[in-house]
């Protein structure tokens, strides 16, 4: 097994540049997800550590080999494509022997080497069937079984799941969590969904515009969000962020919303800072219904409800924004549509910088 | 006769609707009916005695007495057999050829050198017949053609090419291959660009070289393609390019030159035998049909590619 190691990777495309100096380590045997929105560079990055891209600056290190001018094959990397890229000549056995039979391995060694990988994932009685005749589910196991069955040092994954429906993506992101539990073999992951991310991640990297906005643990990221982007980014429905002045009492330091005082977290940056306006980050999770002694209430006017099941989704309108609460149905949402105030704790309330967007009072800095 | 009833208002439902589908269809439709269908009429000289002066339809029955003559004519037999072995050997190595070229094409990375041979390539197809006749006349001509004076020049005799039977099929099928093999090989291209980029990547990255990406991956992928321009060439076995043959052969070569449609010029145009050469004429489509339709039929069955 190995570990991946980016030092300042630079991308250019021309005179456009769109990877800026990128430092990240993954650990033997983790599982790392890059997240961002569209166009951030993620799978730029993962194509660079495949080989599929040159890079234009830095030194890529696969199992503490520089690899920079190694050809993809002799990385032993595996990747898993968006589209499965599964050959649609080749039946399910074919496609994924094909990566041995390229190496010339021993017959016999190719045969147990796909039965074994159909047996792990449950593709035993599709063995001779064509990539036409699978479903989306079924392809997208024959894509990974053609990566695991060359045994490689990393596995790379780029939106594997994106082709697939909610219900089996959810499916399938467990089979992965799965395999990856199985196997230990060192992933890196990219896409773009962050309940993704969140779900499989041993450590989420957060990307935007080729830079890496945060590293750390789905929690880390969700507790602890290093700017507005990640708070915006991770989490769903994402936190929201208010604007709003800072000012101070004899009890410390708090902000006006829609006529209620919220008192804020005590933060060194704080300090000083009356009558600049910064953003409340306020996670929907985080609120209970109605006024709660001892807690910021905050008044709410509901536009909508929107009924998830065991959880509903209220929607407001807070200082001129979109603002939503999470709430527990417990079997009924009659008792939500009349909620007019919601309390949160003070310790649970993120500041930000308005100016710079950076996390007041934040444990880490970035790119760590 | 409800069931009927309601098909009809559906189809005037239908064409009030989509109307605009029909008239873009209809300048298609009709030039089928008068170049192609309506000429069908006159396919029933083929068992008449035709005078021109009768007309089609006054002219007698005569049954398939033209077809007894063909086939008693040792001329048609000798167009048949030059027919088949021009065609099979052109669809042996003029076929093949622009799948070569294509894959030849999208193995070149330098984008000037890959146009610059793709136009050189293609341009024979856009010069005339009878100009491509001319460049074959003087490059085989034994006084001063490019080849003769190239075997001279290796201290071999020059050959009179155009008049030895011998040479006269390979040298029209190597012309055709020269003419057109650049033009046809844009169909093979466009299907190789219709591979998913991410098939080769993979295979990149489990370390497949270019040679086994061509082998494994390009030509299955373009397989479909192959295989329909296959049972559309199959099906114009029988159509022979016959004006370069006209243009390049000559009595002492007809043993080998001389096809169906070739024979049939000579004896309905210029001999003025209309009904005989419109037996012919039905002759050679019946049989393409039966063999694009045998093609068409073993194709859907082993390769799941058909034309419909």
């Amino acid at each position: 097994m190995a570990g991946v190691e980016l030092k300042k990777i630079v991308k250019k495309y021309g005179n456009t540049q769109v990877v800026h100096g990128i430092d990240l380590v993954v650990e033997e045997k983790e599982f790392v997800v890059l997240v961002g929105p569209s166009g951030c560079a993620k799978s730029t990055t993962l194509r660079m550590v495949a080989g599929l891209e040159e890079i234009t600056g830095g030194e890529i290190t696969i199992d503490g080999r520089v690899c920079n001018t190694i050809a993809p094959k002799d990385r032993d990397v595996a990747m898993v494509f968006q589209n499965y890229a599964l050959y649609p000549h080749l039946n399910v056995y074919e496609n994924i022997a094909f990566g041995l039979r390229i190496r010339k391995e021993k017959k016999a060694n190719i045969e147990a080497s796909v039965e074994e990988v159909a047996e792990i994932l449950g593709l035993t009685e599709y063995l001779e069937r064509r990539p036409a005749d699978l479903s989306g589910g079924q392809r997208q196991r024959v894509a990974m079984g053609r990566a695991i069955v060359r045994h490689p040092k990393v596995f790379l994954f780029d939106e594997p799941l994106s082709n697939l429906d909610a219900k089996l993506r959810t499916q399938m992101r467990a089979e992965i969590k799965r395999l990856h539990k199985r196997l230990g073999v060192t992933s890196i992951y990219v896409t773009h969904d962050q309940v993704e991310a969140m779900t499989l991640a041993d450590r989420i990297v957060v990307m935007q515009d080729g830079r890496i906005e945060q590293i750390g643990t789905p929690m880390e990221l969700f507790n602890n969000p290093v700017n507005t982007f990640v708070a915006g980014f991770i989490g769903s429905p994402p936190m929201n962020q208010i604007d709003a002045e800072v000012q101070k009492s004899s009890t410390g330091y708090f902000v006006e919303i829609d006529g209620a005082k919220i008192k804020l977290p005590k933060l060194k940056e704080l300090e000083g800072a009356e009558g600049k306006t910064v953003v409340v980050g306020l996670r929907p999770e985080h609120f209970e219904l109605g006024k709660v002694k001892g807690l910021n209430n905050l008044p709410v006017e509901l536009d909508l409800v929107e009924t998830l099941g065991s959880e509903a989704l209220l929607h407001a309108m807070v200082a001129n924004t979109p603002f939503v609460v999470k709430a527990e149905t417990n079997g009924s949402i009659d008792h939500l549509e009349d909620i007019s105030t919601v309390s949160i704790n003070t310790d649970l309330i993120k500041v930000f910088d308005k100016e710079t967007g950076l996390a007041m009072g934040h444990p880490t800095s970035t790119n760590s | 006769m409800e069931n009927m009833q309601n098909r009809m208002s559906w189809l005037k439902e239908h064409l009030r609707n989509e109307w605009q589908i029909y008239v873009m269809l209809a300048p298609t439709i009709i030039w089928f009916i008068v170049f192609l269908y309506k000429p069908m009429y006159g396919l029933q000289i083929a068992f008449k005695d035709y005078s021109i002066f009768r007309g089609v339809a006054n002219s007698p029955w005569v049954g398939f007495e033209h077809f007894h003559t063909l086939f008693g004519s040792d001329q048609f037999l000798r167009a048949v057999k030059n027919t088949f072995m021009i065609s099979m050997l052109s669809l042996c190595f003029g076929f093949p050829m622009p799948i070569i070229l294509a894959l030849m094409f999208n193995e070149i990375t330098n984008q000037v050198f890959k146009k610059t041979a793709q136009t050189i390539v293609y341009l024979p197809h856009f010069i005339s017949t009878v100009i491509i006749a001319g460049i074959v006349i003087t490059a085989f001509s034994p006084s001063a053609g490019i080849v003769n004076t190239f075997l001279e020049w290796l201290g071999f005799e020059s050959i009179y090419f155009l008049i030895k039977p011998e040479w006269f099929r390979p040298i029209f099928i190597g012309s055709g291959i020269w003419q057109e093999a650049g033009f046809s090989s844009i169909v093979f291209l466009a299907a190789i660009a219709g591979v998913s980029p991410s098939l080769y990547e993979s295979a990149v990255v489990d370390g497949a070289s270019r040679w086994q990406m061509m082998w494994k991956i390009t030509l299955p992928a373009i397989l479909p393609t192959i295989i329909i321009m296959l049972i559309i060439r199959i099906g114009n076995l029988l159509e022979v390019g016959f004006e370069l043959i006209i243009l390049l052969y000559q009595p002492s070569t007809y043993s080998t030159g001389d096809v169906i449609n070739t024979l049939i010029y000579r004896q309905g145009l210029q001999g003025a035998q209309y009904d005989l050469a419109a037996a012919a004429g039905l002759f050679n489509a019946t049989v393409a049909f039966v063999l694009v339709m045998t093609a068409n039929t073993i194709s859907k069955r082993y390769s799941r590619t058909s034309l419909w």
